[in-house]
């Protein structure tokens, strides 16, 4: 006997199964990389496409430059070619590559030139490399072409050799990961000589480039950091990997960002000193009390490094203090950074900086054991705005209020008029000047700002010495001592008003941080005490709207599959409802698709009226978030805000998805647990009549004249029972097959019961048509909801046990009747009864060996335990009795509500 | 020229068309077989045989669609051959034009009785107009459509005028099997799912003429597709 356990799935394979579907392949790229234009890239893209075709692949030319040389256009030749989009932009017509006729094509190959072409305005994507990424991701594999100095992490090194400012990068992630990356070399020289032959550009514009950056020195440099970019990751692919990690492990980079441009330069260098290291690394951005009073300028710049820093791959922190140096240096202690990075620019030391220690220094001071890495910044850049900043830092913390002065006027008299009254006590000089720092102390403590507390504290001194030196009410001090007195009373208040203002912004800060940590909090807790994924959901977009005033709405699926989202309006935010619109769908369905945030205040779909984010939890898709920007886009904080809360979010979603998946694993398990058990006990049965088929059959054929009619004829009539056997059986398994999906899976509409029952009998009586059986039916109509076919099928096996298990001439009765609400089936026989030892076992499909009763050897094992999977999936209910008089009724009833289809 | 009728059997499985041919062979029918849906269209267009038994399940083409293709240029009478389980695919060959299934696995006398059944009705056809029979008479129970009057042993039974029609629209199509569908667009007009008016004619119906209403004799219940009005009583 064949050991069915062994065919028995495996679990694992049906999760991997489950989760496989949703793994799409990943297309290959292959960049065919070069130091300049004219070295023959595109050439060879097309020479090895050319070689691909013929191998039988499926390659499409989807976008070529237009300012292609003749021999390279003749490569061409033979190549289906993918017609450019023309998108009108300024009037001017452009050819665009055309990422949605590609995608619909579906070739296997797709040549894409120019990887860091940004796209015209109006295409879905600000840069073709996102276009590139989705095609790579619906599965196409990808030949396309890059030149050295538009790799992102080279950028400023190759705009200090050529002077060119490159607008166009492409991040190094995307060269990092790529499959393949072909070198396209030629000599310098060579590539002069085909740029004076107009080979590269036309004439026109060949004796500009020839000026700016075709010349050898540059080219020289150029094909030397190509050619060792390229070594670089040569070297990367062949060091051994988990002995090179555990060896770096220990290095970690931090480097900290602020708005001058030089950052930018800052996050380059640490990018590729990582790269270099294989080391992590983490951009940080302090913000200070001074951070509310940066330009729009400055914060985009900001905006802009964070960004940038992102698309090279660092880990991205946001910071609060008031002293950057502190703030840094615990952050680094406590997340073991080795090395950081400071961008510094000359034009800080000025005359107000002069005795401030600068960033450095302190950091050294505070961190003795961190290495830091100085970067010198642009100097020319930020001078302007590093005044306009000072400009309206004093703007803010100086401004005027009457109800301020009125306040600072009023303690101001209230602390003379007490001193006056000290001095009528004849008590000392000493306190009064205590008197007047208190003043001082409290007016910067009630006060916003600097301004009351330096006005204060020169106030102070004026009347101190008006009221209280000798002369009296004179602005003259004669005691020797005074100026001194004068100038440490100025002092002492100056410090305890700038040390007032301090505290209360830091106290300010606090509150703020303590407020974020208390709604991260209580997000927490209740995703945890969620029960199910849509309280989830609504309780995820009720702090959406709460937390950030806009309105949110959340797909808990692909966006595509006609699903609702769950979607809240704020009631800060306008009108939003624009968000349940066919296109913001689209743009939600690309975020689930491409697993990147998209939409309003990003570079792909930037024309989407909200931005969306997804929720990636083991490169699976959870969900898509999508937060209105009718009012305005996101700032960076409230997006590292928002990244935060879905990261508790991604836990919480995947727990449910967890908890489901183990649901139907368990399901699935029992139901192969069933299954099994059936096999193992129809296998047996199957056997036997096979047997006999086989044996009979054989005896005609081979002794076909020798047997006498007779025998011939009890041998086929055998056969004939043997077959009806089998189909009996096979009958009933596929009932199982029926069900076997579950309860829900079974098709109710209403039936006659009265009909189903006849079909029954009249199945039965053409088998044992010497057997009496009597029907009974209610007289009126009773109309059950069920699966005709299966309930059939109980009843007819039902009524073939009660004919194997009472005497020949015995009747069987069969009974049908409603009672309240539901319909009862009854099977009577007058036959010996259901014994002891097998009651217990009677619905089980599988009963363990020598406790199986003797005549079910081979009789319908597996019927009655059909019946009552069948029953069961009707929420119908079955039971076996043995009748007073003798012999046995079973008796089945189905639930007469419930109909899915009263049509 | 024989007066064999021609049946082509259009079926992939060796075993059953030989055995489906030996029994029609042993009571007098020529025997034609396809093994493909396409070989058995053009087999019927050349043939032109009396009565097509159709498999459902074939290696080439759907069978529903061999079905289709029959019927876009003849009438012939085409009996499926289809399993149990599979009612969806029974209603819907009938209602593309099959006149009648058989449901495997099927014994010897019921195949020969849906196929002189198939025949009797295409006769009809081509005889075109031939009077209808002004009365019908199955075991006790007989129809004078004159008179519309029916009778059960003699006695008179009082239908209503919709459950009349049922029964005459069932003698009219006597041993053929006629889908719900048909029945109430017949009875009741096209653009109405009067299903369950149906079921409740058809119980009120036995009740009248049946001697019990779960062993009916004359109108016969198929599971999921439809009624069937027996030609003889079994016996």
């Amino acid at each position: 006997m064949v050991d069915l356990r062994d065919m028995r799935p495996n679990p694992d394979d049906i999760l991997e199964d489950l989760f496989g579907n949703e793994k799409n392949r990943k297309g290959r790229l292959e960049i065919f990389f070069g130091y300049a234009a004219g070295v023959g890239k595109t050439y060879a893209m097309l020479d090895d496409a050319q070689e691909q075709i013929k191998c039988g692949v499926d390659v499409l030319v989807g976008y070529i430059e237009q300012h292609t040389r003749p021999e390279t256009i003749e490569l061409m030749a033979g190549l289906p070619i993918l017609p450019p989009k023309i998108v009108e932009y300024r009037k001017i017509q452009l050819n665009e590559f055309d990422l949605d006729a590609a995608l619909k094509r579906k070739p296997e190959l797709v040549l894409v030139d120019e990887l860091a072409h940004t796209n015209a305005p109006g295409m879905r994507n600000k840069k073709r490399y996102q276009d590139i990424e989705e095609l790579l991701n619906a599965g196409i594999d990808v030949f396309t072409t890059l030149n050295v100095q538009h790799l992102e992490s080279l950028n400023d090194i190759v705009q200090n050799i050529t002077r060119i400012n490159v607008q166009e990068t492409i991040p190094d992630k995307l060269f990092n990961e790529a499959d393949k990356v072909r070198l396209i070399d030629i000599e310098p020289d060579e590539l002069l000589r085909r740029f004076e032959n107009g080979k590269i550009y036309r004439p026109e514009r060949t004796e500009k480039a020839l000026e700016h950056f075709f010349t050898k020195e540059n080219l020289r440099l150029l094909r030397e950091i190509a050619t060792r970019k390229a070594a670089n990751r040569i070297s990367h692919d062949n060091q051994n990997e988990p002995r090179l990690s555990q060896k770096m492990a220990n290095i970690k980079l931090l480097v900290c960002i602020s708005a001058s441009p030089s950052s930018a330069k800052c996050i380059r260098w640490t990018e590729r000193t990582a790269e270099a290291f294989r080391a992590p690394w983490t951009a940080v951005y302090v913000e200070t009390m001074e951070s509310d009073s940066l330009t729009d300028l400055e914060k985009r710049s900001i905006r802009e490094n964070l960004a940038l820093a992102e698309r090279l791959g660092a880990e991205i922190v946001t910071l609060n203090g008031y002293d950057v140096a502190t703030v840094i240096a615990e952050y680094a202690k406590l997340s073991g950074i080795t090395n950081i990075v400071i961008g510094k620019s000359r034009n800080r030391k000025t005359i107000g900086n002069l005795f401030k220690p600068s960033l450095e220094d302190k950091l050294i001071t505070l961190l003795s054991s961190i290495e830091i890495h100085i970067i010198p910044g642009n100097v020319v850049a930020n001078k302007n705005t590093l005044s306009k900043r000072k400009r309206i830092r004093i703007g803010q913390n100086l401004f005027w209020s009457w109800q301020d002065g009125l306040k600072t006027l009023g303690l101001l008299i209230g602390s003379t008029l007490l001193s006056l009254l000290l001095q009528s006590l004849n008590i000392s000089d000493q306190n009064i000047i205590m008197v007047y720092i208190l003043s001082v102390l409290i007016i910067s403590r009630v006060t916003t700002g600097y301004l009351y507390g330096i006005i204060a504290s020169g106030l102070t001194v004026l009347i101190f010495n008006y009221f209280f030196t000798v002369p009296y009410y004179t602005l003259h001090a004669i005691q020797e001592g005074y100026p001194i007195t004068f100038i440490i009373m100025l002092l002492v208040a100056l410090i305890t008003s700038a040390l007032t203002v301090r505290i209360k912004t830091q106290a300010r800060l606090a509150v703020e941080r303590e407020h974020r940590t208390e709604v991260l909090y209580e997000i927490n807790k209740k995703l945890l005490a969620s029960a199910d994924l849509q309280s989830t959901i609504t309780l995820i977009n009720d702090y959406m709207a709460q937390i950030f005033g806009r309105s949110a709405i959340f797909y808990a699926q692909d966006p595509m599959e006609n699903i609702t989202p769950t979607f809240l309006q704020s009631p800060l935010d306008s009108d939003a409802s624009f968000l349940l619109s066919e296109d913001e769908r689209a743009v939600a369905h690309w975020v689930f698709m491409n697993k990147k945030s998209a939409g309003a205040g990003t570079d792909t779909l930037m024309g989407a009226g909200a931005f969306y984010m997804p929720i990636v939890s083991q490169g699976k898709v959870l969900g898509v978030i999508g937060l209105s920007c009718s009012n305005g886009n996101l700032s960076q904080n409230n997006r590292l805000f928002l990244r935060i809360i879905t990261s508790q979010l991604e836990m919480a979603l995947e727990r449910h998805y967890l908890s489901n998946e183990q649901r139907r694993a368990s399901i699935e398990s029992e139901k192969e647990k069933l299954r099994s058990n059936l096999l193992r006990g129809i296998s047996h049965d199957l056997r036997t009549p096979l047997t006999g088929i086989l044996g009979a059959s054989s005896a005609i054929l081979e002794n076909g004249t020798a047997l006498d009619k007779e025998t011939q004829d009890t041998l086929v009539a055998n056969i004939k029972e043997d077959a009806q056997w089998l189909i009996r059986m096979v009958e009933n398994l596929l009932s199982v097959t029926r069900i076997n999906e579950g309860p829900m899976n079974v098709r109710k509409t209403p039936e006659a019961a009265e009909e189903i029952v006849a079909e029954a009998i009249s199945r039965i009586r053409k088998r044992f048509s010497s057997r009496k059986i009597t029907v009974k039916v209610p007289n009126e109509l009773l109309l059950v909801p069920m699966d005709g076919t299966l309930i059939e099928q109980v009843i007819i096996n039902l009524l073939e046990n009660a004919v194997k298990h009472s005497p020949e001439r015995s009747t069987i009765e069969v009974d049908v009747r409603k009672t309240k609400n539901q319909a009862v089936f009854e099977v009577s026989d007058q036959g010996s009864g259901i014994s002891d030892q097998d009651y217990p076992y009677l619905f089980e499909s599988y009963v363990p060996d020598g406790k199986r009763s003797t005549d079910s050897s081979r009789g319908m094992g597996i019927g009655l335990s059909i019946c009552k999977s069948i029953v069961n999936a009707h929420n119908g209910k079955i039971e076996a009795e043995n009748k007073k008089n003798g012999g046995a009724i079973f008796r089945f009833t189905l639930p007469l509500e419930g109909s899915e289809d009263n049509g | 020229m024989d007066n064999k009728s021609v049946i082509l059997i259009i079926e992939d499985e060796k075993g059953i068309a030989n055995f489906i041919s030996a029994i029609l062979k042993a009571n007098d029918y020529k025997v034609i077989k396809a093994d493909s849906g396409k070989d058995g269209i053009s087999m019927a267009a050349s043939y032109s045989p009396d009565l097509i038994l159709l498999d459902l399940g074939l290696p080439d083409m759907d069978g529903i669609d061999v079905l289709k293709n029959i019927r876009e240029w003849t009438n012939i009478p085409v009996v499926v051959v289809s399993a149990r389980g599979h009612e969806r695919e029974k209603v819907e060959a009938l209602d593309l034009g099959a006149d009648d299934y058989i449901t495997k696995p099927f014994g010897t006398s019921e195949l020969l009785a849906r196929i002189r059944t198939g025949i009797r009705h295409s006769e009809k056809h081509m005889g075109g107009n031939l009077l209808a029979p002004s009365s019908l008479t199955v075991g006790e129970f007989r129809i004078d459509f004159d008179k519309r009057l029916v009778s059960v042993a003699g006695k008179a039974v009082h239908l209503t005028p919709i459950e009349y029609k049922i029964i005459v629209l069932l003698s009219q199509n006597i041993g053929k099997v006629l889908t719900h569908d048909f029945i109430i667009k017949e009875v009741w007009g096209p653009y109405t799912n009067e299903i369950q008016a149906l079921r409740v004619n058809m119980a009120n119906i036995r009740r009248k003429i049946e001697e019990n209403p779960a062993e009916p004799q004359y109108i016969v219940t198929q599971v999921g597709v439809g009624y069937r009005m027996v030609e003889e009583l079994e016996k």
